[in-house]
């Protein structure tokens, strides 16, 4: 097991598969798709960053981005602060409704949603069933939708996250902080949100990341008013074939993720520092 | 605990109704009588069960995802475990790099992963559907496998391996005897979740497939841009039930938590 000869063994299959599943695709993709100058995916990219249409579509990509991340971690944080710190008989089943969905498939996940928000749907039904609105509002098909539909996909995530880092702030502290006299909600601020302030941050990362890249939700929910990056890419890859387009904004995209990633683990950092 | 926090216990009231809700509609209009997605579900029947499971392009790419499921699932696990082996056993210098290496096609949009494969291996080497897609799943479930099986080893004491050694084992029967038992729950999770991870996918599947090599996630959503009748809410509810009884084989046996421990970090 110690020698160095085995332990190239080891990993050689495995890395002779990153290098063809992932990295060297990955790179060649920047550098020339199959009939296309590198030239072109940067005169593009500098296109997409000035074209209105373009802009727009970027800016509705990180809107959505941030407020899916403001709410789940805000969403999210609360119930992993329950299900940590109020421990009852329901709490078990609880998490483990919080963690299921993740096993659950995206496309039945969103598909739910058509269900609620539907024209015919149980929202738009319940309205004009009570006569509050004479006409079913448009719901589906909107920004609010795809905002819905990726909150239900991540809060899992986010509460899972959370709930590791709620964990790992030892109890005593709060009983402390409780025994000196700080009130309920200023244990929370001064002693349970700093704490966990690293473990929330990573949730957010991880949500965010997951909301500009995802393709399922607008696809289902946001018709073809409300395109997103990841449907985009897609319509310039398989759609109309544009290679430059595609790789551009496959840029686009890697970079936002890459950026707030940086961002986030500098702040981690500091916050687990502080 | 509801009187005492009134705040946190409401947004988390709020959270568990977006979680949960829809998944419940998709599963109440899978029973309607109805012809169409409709709520409420006009009476009750299973006849679109019925509909689904006779709807050859739902049928046969169920047969295609579970083949592209079970194939990439054995193949991460045959690559990826001996990396375990190497990063947490083996002579290796910058164990931490090659971790981080092996960990890195989480971290680029799967989107953009299943562009680049669609460029260079079917586009430009003219490689056929299938075996991209074995390759694309196979990598994206690479990080799984090194990850959750590692986090078996890093749990554990190398000096039973070597006290094995020194009692004159040879290095086959000290892997057999010692380190696999070891090993065994990880494997058992990054098998499960690896499984699970790619019969869901979408975004690699969607870029690579073809017309033959579609699979089910991919055939829905076709199917719901097309028509809106409640097939897919009785495939979907299908889809639930079967998730449902491999999350109870979960518990049951290495314990749902525990699983998913180690997505969030």
């Amino acid at each position: 097991m110690r020698s160095r000869f085995t332990t190239a063994l080891l990993l050689l299959p495995g890395l002779a598969f990153l290098l063809v599943g992932f990295l060297v695709p990955a790179l060649a993709m920047l550098l020339a798709p199959p009939g296309t100058d590198t030239a072109d995916i940067f005169v593009r990219l500098g296109q997409m960053l000035t074209d209105p249409y373009d802009l727009a579509i970027i800016g509705r990509t990180l809107l959505i981005g941030l407020i899916v991340t403001v709410v789940c971690v805000g969403l999210g944080f609360p119930i992993a602060y329950l299900l940590a710190r109020t421990p009852s008989r329901w709490s078990g089943v609880l998490l483990a409704l919080a963690i299921f969905p993740l096993l659950l498939s995206n496309v039945v996940r969103t598909f739910g949603w058509l269900v609620v928000l539907g024209s015919n749907g149980a929202i738009g039904q319940l309205l004009t069933g009570l006569g509050l609105v004479d006409e079913a509002p448009q719901l589906l098909y909107t920004p609010l939708a795809i905002v819905l539909g990726l909150t239900q996909l991540f809060l899992p995530l986010a509460i899972v996250t959370c709930y590791s880092a709620v964990t790992q702030v030892d109890p005593g502290l709060d009983d402390a902080a409780r025994g000196l006299g700080a009130s309920r909600g200023r244990t929370f601020r001064d002693v349970v949100l700093p704490l966990s302030l690293p473990g929330i941050v990573v949730a957010a990362t991880l949500v965010f990341a997951g909301s500009v890249t995802a393709y399922t939700t607008p696809y289902l929910l946001g018709g073809s008013g409300n395109r997103m990056l990841s449907t985009q890419l897609f319509t310039y890859s398989s759609v109309t074939i544009d290679w430059a387009s595609a790789s551009a904004t496959a840029i686009i995209m890697t970079v936002l993720v890459f950026v707030v990633s940086g961002i986030s683990s500098v702040v981690g950092r500091k916050g687990a520092t502080a | 605990m509801n009187e005492r926090r009134p705040v946190a216990a409401t947004l988390a009231v709020a959270g568990y109704i977006i979680m949960i809700v829809p998944i419940l509609f998709v599963v109440a209009t899978a029973f309607t009588g109805g012809e169409t997605l409709k709520f409420p579900p006009e009476g009750f029947s299973l006849r679109w069960f019925g509909e689904a499971l006779s709807y050859q392009p739902f049928m046969g790419s169920l047969v295609t995802s579970l083949e592209i499921a079970i194939i990439s699932t054995v193949l991460a696990l045959a690559v990826g475990v001996p990396v375990t082996l190497a990063i947490h056993r083996g002579a290796l210098p910058g164990r931490g790099i090659v971790e981080n290496l092996f960990l890195s096609p989480l971290i680029v949009p799967e989107l953009v992963v299943g562009l680049a494969l669609f460029q260079q291996l079917i586009v430009t080497f003219r490689i056929d559907n299938f075996p991209v897609l074995l390759i694309g799943h196979t990598a994206l479930l690479l990080p799984y496998a090194v990850r959750v099986t590692g986090a078996a080893l890093a749990g554990s004491d190398p000096s039973l391996e070597e006290a094995a050694r020194g009692l004159g084992a040879s290095p086959m029967r000290t892997f057999w005897t010692i380190t696999m038992p070891l090993l065994r729950p990880g494997i058992f999770s990054a098998a499960l979740l690896s499984f699970i991870t790619s019969f869901n996918n979408v975004p690699l599947s969607l870029l690579l497939q073809s017309r033959e090599t579609q699979t089910l996630p991919i055939t829905m959503l076709d199917y719901v841009q097309q028509s809106y009748d409640p097939m897919v809410a009785a495939i979907s509810t299908l889809i639930l039930a079967a998730t449902v009884v491999i999350a109870v084989i979960a518990e049951r046996t290495v314990g749902f938590a525990k699983i998913f421990g180690g997505i969030g970090r």
